[in-house]
């Protein structure tokens, strides 16, 4: 036989598929190598920041730790982003439960305003916040970028949960409520357990969300209320120092670990279309 | 009459608020559930984007902002480079879409693993590996100038090009699964019975692959070019000061000029010109088949 | 198999490899450890109608997929027209398919869907065009070239399926369960005027099906497949008469199976003892000692006035089913579940009140059969 063997139908041939990989092979580089970077140039033995990297060495790691302007930056972070994590999973979990096999008027305006924070531009709800925190005279501190970051991440913990009660049949809780369970009861042995996946997969979208947020921070930073991203974006626009190069890094860390998770939770799953909860 | 009529048009199970019984209790309490988020972007959503329309509609904002020919040159920027960007973004993208399309199980989940990791990773990390890769001792000038394509750097950074790059990088993920979905649902055999009838593999993608998966490519366009209109990092981190954008325009007015009337009347602008496309970026999923959250 | 097969050295051209003919010779599919397809040898003779019947999983959509292409086979050859097709992508082997959903490409009207295969073929347009309107009124549908197929009704698009695999006037036609999405009435139309299509043609066909009603109606020759091997072929009265094994006559059609023990032999009649049912005389020989078993179709089952003293027994009336045409009797008789199917025309009235009743059977109506499953 002059053809070598095919396993299945493919609706390509050979030669094609060859043709389109060797294509993609610099867009797949495209996308990878920039992230693919960050960490080596993080740990380069250098005080320029140079790829590829001359030497390894954590002299940059030690230096941004103790840094203190990095380090605040660093838990200023982590202090929105637990704000937006546990608003965000409240209220877009209760909200997708709340919406679960209903049909009422107004339905789609109240799913419509859950979702609008993701379609307005972030410099919009930036200079939003910044007029309306200043109004009410909360500035200066992180607890008004976590509520920000928290009306962007919310959306996402919706649709994550909504997604995992998808499978559920609201008939199969109509008759638990007829069996006489409570409303917490219900919560804690019918929904907790289907929307658990969806959960976490929300905390994790919104913990990137608003680990990655840049724009709102900036426009509510002050000195006492610097995130990482504003740290940055501040610096990088002066000098591109091993400073910036190990926050990336921390970036990225956290970025791969969430990925992971997710694509985990995926092969469990064996459906690719959970990885992405919305398809924007 | 009108009264009767609505006596029993109300459904048996939706009793007026207040009727006590078993079925009741259960019909108002889920309410609960709506009320947190309802008040919450009440309070932090609607209210402050309410009040930044309200001030937008003070000092002549509007006619003061749009005679201002920094704006008017910054929408130009905004609206060529959003172009360019989403038209590179949906080549690339749907040349990735394709891979994963053809690709088995495991290999697709990598991949898609890969499309991702761009879109887990904060934009500033994006921008700043590629401002590494793009510096004058960087990788590819290093690359350019060893393969005798110049022998001196290049200025890569700083640049409507570098924008574009970085923007691309961004847009990617946004693309692909659009064009992916919308190849996916592409019956198998169309192919097969394209084989059979004589189709070359190359006439197969331009007669029947390409125009079957234009719904994705229509809906991955439109998506990623209402993204790009709201870029801000970017322009400031990769471009040149002739690169700012309208967001960038919009953080000018309130933060350096602190005129907050025309960064809001800017803002309203950006606002509505993205819901429109929004409008009809459903409009084209819906003629597309696609069912999608946004 | 009762078809000459093609020798290995005949030429191209030669009579026997007239234009149409398909042949498989030891072909074989594995997909890693398991067997789809196991060392098949067939023949469609020029002009002839074959059709593959069996259950899913027994290899026969995976032998057509093979044929036209789209599969490649493990060991063996394919022949069209004589000549190996091995090396040929789908697209040089010239043959019309017709998919089980049809394939219609969505974007294009019927007309172009029709004409897909000739602008392949770099035909101008002008012929292009005269000869999908013809290849469409051919099947019925002048008139309705401009219409998508979403337009139209299963049977329709089933036709623009047919027309688009005949309008190249291919070597043969391949049909995967191509009446599976229609509705029976629309179907048995259908079959009757794929037939008459086929017959005015003069094109072979190789149809692969697992609905037996059908593969009765259509085929000049069956093929009946299982676990990836052929288990009997022969012109659909001969299979239906004469299955080979007990899963042959339950698979095509229904039958009695009783399981039976052969006593004695009498030149080509034998002697088995059915158990609870007595002593049954058939006409095949089989082996002094060995199990088989006897089928008898139902509507050769029949009342006696008396209990019959062999081929057959008393028992008693289950149920009886009026089905409009036919009336179905299940009666138990020495331990076993017999069904009696009747003209209703000719009804001889008993029905499941009448308590206890003689069944028997000619003895030429019996078949010794191989117990295979």
């Amino acid at each position: 036989m002059k053809r070598s063997k095919t396993t299945s139908p493919r609706p390509q041939g050979r030669a094609q598929g060859r043709a389109l990989a060797l294509l993609s092979l610099p867009v797949f580089a495209f996308l990878v190598i920039p992230t693919a970077i960050v960490v080596p140039v993080a740990l380069n033995d250098s005080r320029y920041i140079t790829f590829p990297p001359e030497g390894v060495s954590l002299a940059a790691v030690q230096g941004f730790f103790e840094d203190h302007a990095w380090t605040t930056a660093l838990s200023a972070s982590l202090q929105a982003a637990a704000i937006a994590v546990v608003l965000g999973v409240l209220l877009g979990a209760t909200a997708a439960i709340g919406l679960h096999g209903r049909k009422f008027p107004g339905q789609p305006a109240v799913v419509g305003l859950i979702l609008a924070p993701m379609i307005v531009p972030t410099v919009v709800l930036a200079l939003a916040f910044y007029q309306f925190f200043i109004s009410v005279g909360m500035v200066g501190s992180i607890i008004p970028i976590g509520l920000a970051h928290a009306v962007i991440a919310t959306p996402y913990v919706y649709l994550t949960t909504r997604a995992s009660l998808a499978g559920l049949n609201p008939a199969l809780v109509r008759s638990a409520q007829s069996l006489g369970a409570g409303a917490l009861s219900i919560l804690r042995h019918v929904y907790l357990p289907v929307i658990l996946p969806g959960l976490v997969s929300g905390a994790l979208f919104a913990f990137s969300v608003s680990i990655d947020e840049t724009v709102m921070s900036l426009f509510m930073q002050s000195p006492s209320a610097t995130t990482l991203p504003v740290k940055m974006f501040t610096d990088i626009q002066f000098n591109l120092t091993p400073k910036i190069a190990v926050s990336s890094a921390v970036l990225v860390t956290v970025a791969t670990v969430g990925l992971l998770l997710q694509v985990i939770y995926v092969l469990r799953r064996r459906s690719t279309a959970r990885m992405l909860p919305l398809a924007v | 009459m009108s009264q009767t009529t609505l006596e029993r048009v109300r459904p048996a199970g939706r009793p007026t608020p207040g009727t006590s019984g078993g079925r009741p209790r259960r019909r108002s309490g889920w309410w609960l559930l709506l009320a947190p988020i309802l008040a919450f972007d009440a309070l932090l959503f609607l209210t402050p984007l309410g009040k930044l329309v309200g001030s937008s509609f003070s000092d002549n904002a509007y006619q003061r902002v749009l005679s201002d020919p920094l704006v008017l040159r910054s929408l130009a920027n905004t609206l060529t480079i959003s172009l360019a960007s989403t038209v590179v973004t949906v080549l690339l993208g749907y040349v990735i879409a394709l891979v994963l399309w053809r690709s088995g199980t495991v290999m697709r989940v990598v991949l898609f693993a890969v499309v991702l990791l761009p879109f887990w990773t904060g934009i500033l990390v994006k921008n700043f590996a590629w401002a590494v890769l793009l510096q004058d001792n960087g990788v590819v000038n290093s690359i350019l100038q060893a393969i005798g394509l110049t022998d001196h750097p290049i200025e890569l950074l700083h640049n409507r090009f570098a924008v574009i790059v970085g923007m691309v990088h961004c847009l990617l993920p946004y693309a692909v699964f659009p064009i992916f979905s919308s190849l996916a649902s592409i019956d198998d055999r169309l192919a097969l019975a394209a084989r059979s009838l004589g189709a070359r593999e190359i006439s197969i993608f331009r007669r029947i692959i390409l125009p079957l998966s234009a719904p994705g490519v229509s809906a991955a366009g439109l998506l990623v070019f209402i993204i790009s209109t709201g870029f801000f990092i970017t322009p400031v981190v990769m471009g040149g000061p002739g690169d700012m954008m309208i967001a960038n325009q919009i953080d000018y007015y309130a933060r350096q000029l602190t005129d907050f009337s025309g960064a809001a009347a800017l803002a309203v602008v950006l606002t509505v010109l993205v819901s429109i496309l929004v409008a009809v970026y459903q409009r084209v999923l819906k003629a597309g088949g696609q069912h999608e959250a946004l | 198999m009762t078809t000459s097969v093609i020798s290995a050295d005949t030429t191209p051209g030669a009579a026997t490899a007239a234009r149409g003919s398909i042949e498989l010779r030891q072909v074989r599919k594995t997909y890693g450890d398991v067997v789809a397809v196991d060392e098949l040898d067939l023949v469609v003779q020029p002009g002839e109608f074959v059709t593959l019947l069996g259950p899913s999983g027994s290899g026969k959509t995976t032998t057509m997929m093979m044929v036209a292409g789209f599969e490649e086979h493990t060991s063996g050859s394919v022949l069209i027209d004589g000549k190996p097709v091995d090396a040929l992508p789908p697209r040089e082997r010239n043959l019309g398919v017709v998919f089980q959903n049809y394939a219609l490409f969505p974007h294009m009207n019927a007309r172009e869907n029709v004409e897909f295969a000739l602008r392949m073929r770099k035909i101008p347009r002008a012929e292009r065009r005269e000869r999908a309107e013809a290849a469409l009124e051919r099947v019925g549908l002048g008139g309705l070239g401009g219409r998508r197929p979403r337009q139209l009704s299963g049977g329709q698009q089933q036709r623009v399926a047919l027309a688009r695999s005949l309008v190249f006037n291919p070597a043969a036609l391949l049909l995967d369960e191509p009446m599976a999405a229609l509705d029976k009435r629309l179907r048995e139309h259908m079959q009757e005027e794929i037939k008459t299509l086929q017959k005015s043609l003069g094109i072979s066909v190789l149809f692969v099906t697992h609905d037996q009603d059908e593969a009765m109606a259509m085929s000049d020759r069956i093929v009946v497949m299982k676990d990836g091997r052929i288990v009997q072929s022969g012109p659909p009265e001969e299979v239906y008469a004469h299955p080979l094994t007990d899963w042959v006559a339950s698979f095509l059609g229904d039958t009695n199976l009783v399981p039976c023990t052969v006593l004695e032999r009498h030149g080509s009649e034998a002697v088995v003892d059915l158990g609870g049912l007595g002593i049954g005389r058939v006409q095949d020989r089989g082996v002094v000692g060995e199990r088989y078993a006897v089928s008898i179709r139902p509507e050769h089952l029949k009342f006696r006035p008396g209990a019959p003293e062999e081929n057959g027994g008393t028992g008693t009336m289950v149920s009886s089913t009026n089905l409009g045409a036919t009336i179905r009797h299940r009666i138990t008789a020495g331990g076993h579940e017999l069904q009696l199917r009747e003209l209703s025309s000719e009804s001889t009235g008993r029905s499941g009140a009448a308590g206890e009743v003689h069944v028997g059977w000619d003895a030429a109506n019996a078949q010794l059969l191989v117990l295979e499953g």
